[in-house]
């Protein structure tokens, strides 16, 4: 066996391993096949979801939300806490209440949303955007704050004003911490979107899920939920990829 | 005179009181154009302060230093600072950190390119150009941020323990290499340091501190008939050394 198919070997070993255990506790009756059906089972149902399309329409439409909310967490996060970051004092006066939001689960305030936004596309994304928007600002602030002095120091010593020194060494040095927050916020997207999809959706990975569950098809329900854990993998990996390039620097 | 400290005194204020904590108290020195000093004293006698104030990133509370009889206002490229922990900006490679400060001089971009590219040959680095800091040996680093601050030509070079976490070999090599360039450059050169050798070694005086508030203790005027073959064996240099060693031996233990 070569060095890569062993690596491939290892790295997939638990997962087929827990295939075959749910391909054969429900057969060998040690579970109710009823509530939890033989992974092939599940996956025939997959395939007739993607085949008739309806996978792709709910798939669709989750990540146009996820990616909406992400993206726009993103362009707020980011300059806002760039800012907050820059000025100490505005920091310092802000802390305590982002260390009360930052506890706060986001999927607390969802009843919130749906109260001022209603039911429609516009309260999922928000919720979205909300849940994604701390990593991502608490990590910019971290980031811009915790700029090693010496440097800061060594800039200001060669006469570069506040501005020069923002785009030359506080911006650069906090580019890995940041992407830190949004490799999190990746994850939040996910999470907080298929919650979000089970209120009064109509499309969706979450309201599929739920759909499924109400009107007793099992097996669609768990082809759902494999897509969705398949999808955030996905995104997840992308944007660690993406972290890695940026932080190449980092390793020391 | 290239720098002159005239009774220059620094406070920093205690945390949660009302008093100051002098740092540096009468400060006087004079350090000639284009000179070569070292500064030594115990740790924690303000050898740093002193260095701060001259580079301008901080205030004295009292006195006034000169730089060409002007009195220091702030930070400028007519000094360059060497730090010991380099200080290298970890995301650049080595040619764009030596080009940093050319890109706060304003120099243009293809110049940049090959006036760093020529500094970090006079340090001996360059076959390295391309790599980061986390890929050069601490003695390249500081090699690095000695080709740094040579680039924007500054008259004045500053540098704090900049040796100091090097071991013994690579030191001893880059003390000879900072003798040429400095040789070679003409510039005037502050250089703090613990060590008694290297003060004697490289400098052309050595300023003597003593702590509690910092001061200037003595100048010690440094001169060897020969600087050939092993100037550590000559026996002057053991008597600068242990006159040194004396002087900062009685400021450890109080006398009367
Ligand atoms: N920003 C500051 N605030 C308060 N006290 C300070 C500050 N900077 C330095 N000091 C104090 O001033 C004194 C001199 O410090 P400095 O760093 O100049 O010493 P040093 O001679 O460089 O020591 P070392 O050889 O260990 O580097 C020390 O007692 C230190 O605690
Ligand atoms: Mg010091």
């Amino acid at each position: 066996m070569t060095a890569v198919a062993r690596r491939a070997f290892r790295a997939s070993a638990a997962i087929v391993l827990l295939a075959a255990v749910w391909e054969t506790l429900p057969r060998l009756g040690a579970v109710n096949p009823v509530f939890l059906p033989p992974l092939t089972e599940v996956l025939t149902a997959w395939y007739d979801l993607l085949r008739t399309g309806q996978l792709l329409d709910h798939t669709q439409a989750s990540l146009l939300r996820s990616l909406t909310g992400f993206a726009l967490a993103i362009a707020t996060a980011i300059p806002l806490g760039l800012l907050i970051g820059w000025y100490r004092p505005l920091a310092g006066f802000l802390n305590p209440v982002l260390e009360l939001f930052r506890n706060t689960a986001a999927l607390a305030l969802l009843p919130v949303f749906v109260l001022i936004l209603g039911l429609g596309e516009t309260s999922k994304v928000a919720i979205i955007l909300y849940a994604c928007s701390w990593p991502i600002l608490l990590n910019t602030i971290a980031g811009v704050r915790n700029v090693d002095p010496l440097l800061v120091k060594s800039a200001r010593s060669m006469g570069l004003n506040a501005a020069r020194l923002f785009q030359k060494v506080i911006l650069p040095a906090a580019v890995p911490t940041v992407f830190t927050g949004i490799r999190l916020a990746g994850a939040y997207s996910i999470l907080v979107l298929i919650a979000a999809e089970m209120v009064g959706a109509k499309a969706g990975l979450g309201y599929l899920i739920n759909y499924a569950q109400l009107n007793f098809r099992v097996t669609d329900m768990y082809a759902a939920i494999i897509t969705i854990s398949v999808l955030g993998l996905l995104f997840n990996l992308s944007l660690v990829r993406l972290e890695r390039r940026f932080s190449t620097w980092r390793t020391t | 005179m290239k720098i002159q400290f005239r009774d220059v005194g620094k406070e920093f204020p205690v945390r949660d009181s009302d008093h100051t904590f002098p740092a540096l108290s009468g400060v006087t020195l004079d350090v000639r154009e284009g000179e070569f000093l070292t500064l030594v004293g115990p740790s924690g006698c303000g050898k740093s302060t002193l260095l701060d104030l001259l580079s301008g990133l901080t205030e004295p509370t009292s006195g006034e230093i000169l730089i060409d009889g002007a009195p220091v206002e702030g930070p400028g490229l007519d000094r360059g600072i060497v730090f010991q922990q380099y200080a290298l900006l970890p995301w650049r490679t080595a040619l764009a950190n030596v080009e940093f400060g050319l890109e706060a001089k304003g120099v243009p971009r293809t110049e940049r390119r090959e006036l760093a590219r020529h500094y970090l040959d006079l340090v001996g680095l360059r076959d390295f150009e391309a790599r980061y800091p986390h890929e050069l040996s601490g003695g390249m680093r500081q090699r690095v941020a000695i080709a740094r601050s040579l680039a924007f030509d500054p008259d004045i070079l500053l540098m704090d323990e900049p040796f100091a976490a090097l071991d013994a070999q690579t030191r001893e090599s880059l003390q000879e290499e900072l003798l040429r360039i400095w040789e070679a450059t003409g510039k005037t050169v502050v250089f703090i340091t613990h060590g008694i050798d290297e003060a004697v070694y490289l400098g052309q005086r050595v300023a003597v501190m003593s702590a509690g508030p910092g001061r200037i203790r003595t100048v010690l005027d440094v001169s060897f008939d020969s600087r050939e073959g092993d100037l550590r064996a000559d026996p002057r240099f053991g008597e600068y050394r242990h006159e040194i060693w004396t002087l900062l031996r009685e400021e450890a233990i109080p006398v009367g």
